[in-house]
């Protein structure tokens, strides 16, 4: 059936739950499906976040509003495209190890992580003193940097599926 | 723990029948389209200068698909925030405010949506045109438009009228995010059509 696992990444494939998504026709489209509908709207409600940051006015006058307004969903599709991008990944672990556009993705993922974080940690605890004026640099430069990072993640995610199994 | 597994297979072999049974199905129709115009059309297509300057751009496709993920995430997410505020979850502007506002981006990510995707059938029009999960987008697609131009129309009027939404406005606008995630799910599965 399966060859003997070399490394810890065709051991995960070669699991029972790896090769079951593997082998099945509908259950690899299926959590692709969910993994696309979880992603749009991590995107969309970043994307909303982050175009205010940057100076776009139209659907928020506050962007703590809009950040409050978004948050919950931003975080609940996260968790489902990451639960289903995870059972993606075991159903073809080797595969995604050796293709850069997967590592690169996983490098904007952190990228977008750290930004965030660095973001929320330092210029956002003050939002409430400068939204309602003209906007800090740090957060033009927050709100950018997510944008890119999100595009770019979008990308080599897409690049994947044109790309897996042309590296060995 | 026997009874637990067999319970297992006899839920797992019925929506496999359930499955096979759609693939039939499916399949049918993929015959059906080759009968039809649709196949020299789309072989015509294939033969135009733009579809074969897509078919040498090994990185056409991948970019099209990015700018149709985008339009997508716009959309969906101008439904979802035209929802919350229906809702009353969302947003401290008024409901016709919200509901002027959000459709604006919905129309504006249609357009990005039907452009990348026009593009995307000019570069492999035969695996879009002659694909029954296509058809069946295509259809969903136009109600889900016709359910969008009557949810913001309402939302925007109901805004105007009470400030709130109408519980069939508010069915409506869950019945768009249902539409929205079906039309997700043919578009990812135009890939897998059974063949």
């Amino acid at each position: 059936m399966y060859p003997e696992p070399e490394n810890i990444w065709q051991r995960i494939e070669y699991s029972s739950f790896g090769t079951t998504i593997a082998e099945s026709t509908w259950m690899f489209p299926t959590l692709e499906t969910i993994h696309v509908i979880a992603l749009v709207t991590v995107l969309g409600t970043i994307g909303l976040v982050d175009l205010r940051l940057i100076g776009v006015k139209g659907h928020a006058a506050r962007v703590s509003q809009i950040a409050k307004d978004t948050l919950g969903w931003t975080w609940g599709a996260f968790a489902l495209a990451a639960i289903t991008g995870t059972l993606l990944f075991i159903s073809k672990a080797s595969s995604y190890m050796i293709n850069p556009y997967f590592l690169v993705k996983m490098g904007l993922l952190a990228l977008a992580g750290l930004n965030m974080l660095y973001f929320h940690s330092t210029t956002w605890r003050s939002v409430e003193q400068w939204e309602s004026g003209e906007y800090p640099k740090a957060a033009k430069v927050a709100g950018w940097a997510s944008l890119i990072f999100w595009i770019g993640i979008v990308f080599c995610g897409r690049a994947i599926g044109f790309t897996l199994g042309i590296y060995f | 723990m026997r009874e637990c597994l067999y319970g297992y297979g006899a839920i797992a072999s019925f929506w496999q029948g359930k499955i096979s049974l759609m693939d039939d199905l499916l399949f049918e129709f993929t015959e059906w389209l080759r009968g039809t115009p649709v196949t020299e059309l789309s072989l015509w297509i294939s033969d135009t200068r733009a579809s074969e300057w897509i078919a040498m751009h090994f990185w056409a496709i991948p970019i099209f698909q990015v700018i149709h993920i985008l339009s997508i995430s716009a959309s969906f997410v101008a439904v979802l925030m035209l929802n919350l505020r229906a809702f009353g979850f969302a947003g401290s502007a008024t409901l016709t405010e919200a509901a002027n506002r959000y459709s604006r981006v919905l129309w504006w990510a249609l357009l990005g949506l039907v452009g990348s995707g026009f593009l995307m059938i000019v570069g492999e029009p035969v695996r879009e045109l002659v694909n029954p999960y296509f058809w069946v987008k295509m259809i969903l697609l136009v109600i889900g438009v016709l359910v969008a131009a009557a949810f913001a129309k309402s939302l925007a009027k109901q805004g105007e009228a009470t400030g709130s939404a109408s519980g069939g406005t508010k069915v409506a606008g869950v019945v768009l995010i249902v539409l929205w995630c079906m039309i997700i799910w043919c578009g990812r599965w135009i890939a897998y059509a059974p063949v």
